[in-house]
């Protein structure tokens, strides 16, 4: 699974998550608390994601990434491990 | 200091809001079916001869949408009946009018969402990992308690208080104690939706306390049981010198232990109830010329209750039973009830007692099935008991 297809699933699940933000265009650059996500909102999103992808790591190991772009990267890179 | 009540809302499975109540206690509508909602079925094969499945009762109508879409999605049939409800009572009280900080919440059940709890270990029993993260909270009762008090301006304080079916009440005297002690001016009481699941009702139709259906019959000589019904309820209790309208106020109060474990009633507790709310509203049971009772369907419930409004020397006041329109609501019914009894009062008219035909005790002042009868209720009484040994008596008092 390349970068911009775990992207895409990341979008969707900050979608699932916050459904005011429908219509709004999300990309790469942004960070998960630009878009009003809340730190329950986000462990929310990473945990729908890695199940989405097939990963199951500590959330601990997923801080760092400032944007989604960096998230995707990281999930991208430990899912190729 | 006697706190009115300024505020109803309510909603049972004649569907949602005062009307429907009034509508359905003037004319008695058959609520009763099987039960349908995922997570009370019973497996297949679960059934015998001796406890068929399904299970019989009264399920609401799909509560309102007021929630935002980021909320709603997190909050589950319980909190989202709860704020419908809470609108309601918020709005009639008018209580924007008053400072957050003055307002408190108590909200009466406890173990709330045992349905939705079913359904979510089923889901995630094989994918622990993969666990909504929002569980950690929304696991606890006091969910409720967030979700009404980040909805609603509610600052004074805002609890849980478990009293299994007499939760409602017991919320009722709790918030009426939180006005009369001048710690806020206004207090919710609110019996909450008490979504039971396949396992709790099987439990409960072991223990003998289920009717197999299709009616529930308190206090006739038929009675077999109870019967689950959904439903809801709040009441703004405030203080009375706010000039806020009044349904009537809560004019005394009284919560005993009975000592007892398991299901079966307590006499002697139930009486020492009904003389201690008596002698904090300071009237004689004379003066008392309505009850609604706790009346449930199960025989043995029934004639403890019966045998202490004789007892009590109630034989002379007007009897129904509210369970029989609309069914058990398990923590929400003594709330749920309140507000009927208040809405009788307002009505000037006592609604009849399903299936109340051939009352096992007819020395009682029964409001038999069919027969609504015309009466300007100045003090009435209404007793909740709960499992545990939770005996509640409320005094209500006509403005």
């Amino acid at each position: 699974m390349d970068r911009d297809s775990i992207l895409a699933i990341v979008i969707e699940q900050i979608r699932t998550v916050v459904p005011e933000l429908e219509g709004e265009a999300i990309g790469a650059g942004e960070a998960m608390a630009d878009l009003g996500l809340d730190s329950v909102s986000r462990q929310e999103v990473l945990i729908l994601s890695m199940e989405r992808i097939g990963l199951n790591l500590p959330l601990v190991q997923l801080f760092g990434p400032k944007n989604l772009g960096e998230l995707a990267q990281l999930l991208q890179t430990r899912l190729a491990r | 200091m006697k706190p009115s009540v300024a505020g109803i809302g309510v909603a049972t499975g004649l569907g949602y809001g005062k009307q429907a109540l009034v509508d359905g206690m003037v004319a008695p509508r058959l609520l009763f079916a099987p039960l349908e909602r995922p997570g009370r079925q019973l497996p297949a094969g679960a059934g015998d001869e001796q406890s068929p499945a399904p299970f019989i009762g009264v399920e609401m109508p799909e509560p309102p949408a007021l929630l935002p879409a980021r909320v709603a999605r997190l909050t589950g049939l319980v909190g989202r009946v709860a704020v419908a409800v809470l609108d309601e009572a918020w709005r009639e009280a008018g209580l924007d009018a008053l400072h957050p900080e003055r307002i408190g919440l108590v909200i009466g059940g406890s173990n709330l969402q045992a349905r939705e709890l079913l359904l979510l270990h089923q889901a995630y029993a094989q994918r622990l990992a993969w666990l909504p993260p929002t569980h950690g909270y929304a696991a606890f009762d006091t969910d409720l308690c967030g979700l009404c008090s980040a909805q609603f301006p509610i600052r004074g304080f805002a609890n849980t208080i478990g009293g299994a079916s007499a939760s409602g009440s017991l919320a009722v005297l709790h918030a009426a104690q939180a006005v009369r002690s001048g710690r806020v001016d206004a207090c919710i009481a609110l019996g909450a939706l008490h979504d039971l699941s396949s396992f709790e009702l099987q439990a409960m139709r072991a223990l003998g306390a289920l009717s197999p259906g299709p009616a529930c019959r308190p206090f006739d000589r038929a009675h077999d049981g109870f019967l689950f019904g959904e439903s809801c309820a709040a009441l703004v209790l405030v203080r009375p010198d706010l000039g806020l309208r009044s349904y009537g106020s809560i004019a005394g109060a009284a919560h005993v232990a009975s000592g007892n474990r398991g299901p079966d009633p307590a006499l002697a507790g139930e009486l020492r109830a009904i003389a201690a709310a008596l002698q904090d509203a300071g009237l004689a049971a004379q003066q008392i010329d309505y009850v609604n009772t706790h009346g449930t369907g199960t025989p043995l419930g029934d004639d403890t209750e019966a045998a202490a409004l004789s007892a009590a020397g109630l034989r002379h006041a007007h009897l129904n039973a509210t369970k029989s329109l609309i069914g058990h609501g398990i923590s929400a019914a003594g709330a749920v009830e309140i507000a009927a009894v208040l809405l009788q009062m307002q009505q000037g008219r006592l609604h009849p007692t399903a299936h109340l035909e051939d009352p096992a005790q007819p020395e009682l002042n029964w409001v038999l099935a069919g027969q609504p009868r015309p009466h300007r209720i100045r003090h009435a009484l209404k007793l909740s008991f709960g499992f545990g040994g939770i005996d509640t008596a409320i005094v209500l008092s006509s403005p």
